[in-house]
């Protein structure tokens, strides 16, 4: 609860600082300050320091799973504006509200982690959803952001209709917005919950973005200004996912039969498209697009069984899955277009950058040694443990192996093409921030109770 | 005077629902696109008032869910026309179809 | 014909599930379709055909109209509306507060006063980056 105010207040401030303050580095100031202090609100709260003590009728749950999301998600925020705060400022002048958005999109992420009713879900996923559709044409000159986050918009709103209905055939069946297995035990045999926990699915597979609902998303993340896709696909899809889990694992498990075929369905087809059409992109904004498609196939196992590995499979998947497309995202910022050839020679102008990019590449690829590796290998071991589903294991293993290809196409590029000589500029600081980042994920690879000990 | 049966405001939401649905795939103008998702949001809320009013009558949840989906749908379409007024003033046009800036 | 729409009506009700029961409406429709596409062909085969100008332009009670209704308008007026519907749509949590203002008493009256808090931050802040403002 405190995190949720606390962003709430914070969000609200963003958006008179611009009044106030006059120079961009001291809002940038401001904005990292109050974002350390609700990481210490948060950690407070699950440790039992509650500042406000607010009766909301148990319409919400904070459990340790949910204070250590909300922890985590604050964390990469953090590390989002260390790594590219300053390159908001080529968007737009309108800079202060840029951050006043990323706060309510932070309030919103807040609410779908800890929801126990129908009613916070669906505030929470449209707190997040319209800052986002503003960042998405945030480049207001800009064609392509335009037309991004006019496709955005049509989509989200259509999967919002779909949502609702979903949520409208709930009640209608059970006559409660509550998330409990028990609401729904009681009326199970009903053909019209069904159809609710279908369009329920549907919708959040809309959100994120698993296929045959994905086509928004290659063209939002490649037509938003480089810095919000980072964002989006990263901290704002593991929240996505988290609400998708939640949802499902606290209310719908009594009909765990009916709807987990369907979800393996979904999982073999995201992996497929994700991949294949992943190996035929030119621009490395797209390709990531479409990887990070294919990256919440895996993420969607954890949908198929609800144990100990897939909660800390998934945990450990958002930490390694975003930092290291953040780190990918905060180099590609920087360079003029986002293709392929942009990043000729990369390993000769900035070696620092291009061995903790391979890392980044690596774990994306899931090699051994590196987070994304384990974190595989944890939902498909929590998918092997539920028993069934045994070719979902091996299509998502090949499926991988497809993988490789396309993100050893950039490593190949950096290390052995010959250079354009065209060169970024980038600080010292960064260069550290980046290669610090690069070590925590081979830490995390080689020794995952480092994160997974504060799960208790 | 018969009260009016459930299955027939489930059939008139239903309906309002799906006509939405078809505007927002079929139609090319944005203006016209936005009142179909409009629609599929009020399909909503007559199911969720007929809920509570039929089957759920002791207590007011159905009533209040609708209050946010109207306070949201405002917001959302408050949102929708600055995109589409900034959309028109770069491309002096509001068809979707000529907004083909990316493709596959 | 007269005698099918004079049927006895106590018996018609009788026999609501009868689908033969809906035939006067059956055939009224038929009626009112044919008698309507017969004068609309009527009128347009033997009608005289004079298009001038003056016939062919905009009647707008008599007041002479010059230009297009969709010339292009100062974008303000946009501004100013979609603020309006935002604003204009919140006050919809006052109603529910507005049935029960007496049983909740003051903890409720605190809450739509922070509610009313966070509304007023919006105005403010639209205030201050000049949305309303009229003049350049």
């Amino acid at each position: 609860m405190n995190a949720l105010i606390v962003t709430a207040v914070l969000g609200v401030m963003m958006m008179f600082s611009s009044i106030v303050l006059k120079r961009n580095s001291a809002i940038r100031m401001l904005a990292i300050v109050g974002l350390l202090f609700t990481f210490i609100a948060n950690v407070l709260d699950s440790s039992g320091v509650h500042f406000f003590s607010i009766n909301i009728k148990g319409m919400m749950h904070f459990d340790q799973f949910a204070y250590f999301f909300i922890s985590i998600s604050i964390f990469c925020t953090f590390i989002f504006f260390l790594l590219s705060a300053k390159e908001m400022e080529r968007i737009g002048v309108n800079y202060s509200e840029y951050f006043a958005l990323i706060f309510f999109i932070l309030c919103g992420i807040i609410l779908v982690a800890s929801f126990t009713s129908l009613l916070i879900l669906f505030l929470g996923i449209e707190i997040i959803s319209i800052p986002l559709y503003i960042l998405t044409g945030s480049d207001k000159k800009n064609l392509k952001s335009n037309e991004a986050s006019l496709k955005y918009f049509l989509l989200g709103a259509f999967s919002t209709g779909i949502m609702l209905m979903g949520i409208a055939l709930f009640y209608g069946s059970t006559g409660s917005f509550s998330v409990e297995n028990s609401v729904v035990i009681a009326a199970t045999t009903s053909p019209m919950l069904l159809i609710g926990i279908l369009l329920l699915l549907f919708s959040m597979s809309f959100k994120v973005s698993a296929a045959p609902f994905h086509f928004w998303a290659p063209d939002v993340y490649d037509g938003a200004p480089t810095v919000f896709t980072s964002f989006m696909a990263t901290i704002v899809k593991a929240a996505a996912f988290i609400a998708f889990i939640r949802l499902f694992s606290l209310a719908f498990t009594p009909l765990q039969d009916r709807w987990q075929l369907i979800v393996a369905v979904i999982i073999a087809l995201t992996l497929f498209v994700g991949n294949i059409t992943a190996v035929f992109q030119q621009s490395v904004k797209r390709m990531l697009a479409y990887s990070s498609i294919a990256q919440s196939g895996f993420m969607l196992m954890a949908l198929l069984a609800f144990n100990t590995f897939s909660v800390e499979g998934i945990l450990l998947y958002i930490v390694a899955y975003s930092i290291s497309t953040m780190g990918i995202f905060s180099v590609l910022v920087k360079m003029k277009d986002s293709s392929l050839e942009e990043f000729n020679g990369f390993a000769k102008h900035q070696p620092v950058l291009a061995v903790a990019l391979t890392v980044f590449l690596l774990s994306l690829a899931g090699i051994p040694l590196t987070a994304g590796f384990l974190s595989k290998f944890y939902m498909l071991k929590a998918v092997m443990h539920s028993g069934n589903f045994l070719w979902l294991i091996i299509f998502a293993v090949l499926m991988a192996a497809v993988s490789v290809y396309y993100y050893f196409r950039i490593i190949q590029v950096m290390f052995f093409k010959e250079s354009d000589s065209n060169t970024i500029i980038v600080s010292t600081s960064f260069k550290w921030l980046l290669s610090a980042l690069a070590i925590i994920i081979i830490v995390l690879g080689v020794y995952p109770q480092l994160l997974l000990q504060f799960l208790v | 005077m018969n009260e009016v049966p459930l299955t027939h405001i489930l059939v008139l939401s239903t309906a309002l629902f799906f006509i939405g649905m078809f505007g927002l795939f079929t139609r090319r103008n944005m203006i016209t696109i936005l009142m179909s998702v409009e629609l599929i949001l009020n399909s909503v809320n007559i199911n969720f008032v007929a809920f509570n009013k039929y089957l759920f009558p002791e207590k007011l949840d159905g009533v209040f869910f609708v209050l946010f989906i109207i306070a949201i749908a405002a917001a959302e379409a408050a949102l929708a026309i600055a995109i589409i007024i900034n959309l028109y003033r770069n491309h002096q046009s509001i068809d979707v179809d000529d907004a083909t800036e990316m493709k596959f | 014909m007269i005698h099918l729409l004079q049927i006895d009506i106590s018996k018609a009700v009788n026999e609501v599930e009868n689908a033969g029961s809906y035939l006067p409406i059956a055939i009224q429709l038929l009626l009112v379709v044919g008698l309507i596409g017969l004068m609309l062909l009527a009128s347009h085969k033997l009608g005289p055909k004079r298009n001038t100008s003056d016939k062919l332009e905009g009647f707008a009670c008599g007041i002479e109209s010059h230009g297009d209704a969709r010339k292009p308008m100062a974008i303000k007026y946009f501004l100013v509306a979609v603020l309006f519907v935002l604003f204009d749509v919140e006050v919809i949590f006052f109603y529910p507060y507005a049935l029960s203002f007496k049983q909740l008493g003051w903890d409720g009256f605190w809450a739509v006063m922070m509610f009313v808090g966070f509304f007023l931050c919006g105005f403010i802040y639209i205030i201050k980056k000049g949305a309303l403002q009229w003049e350049d």
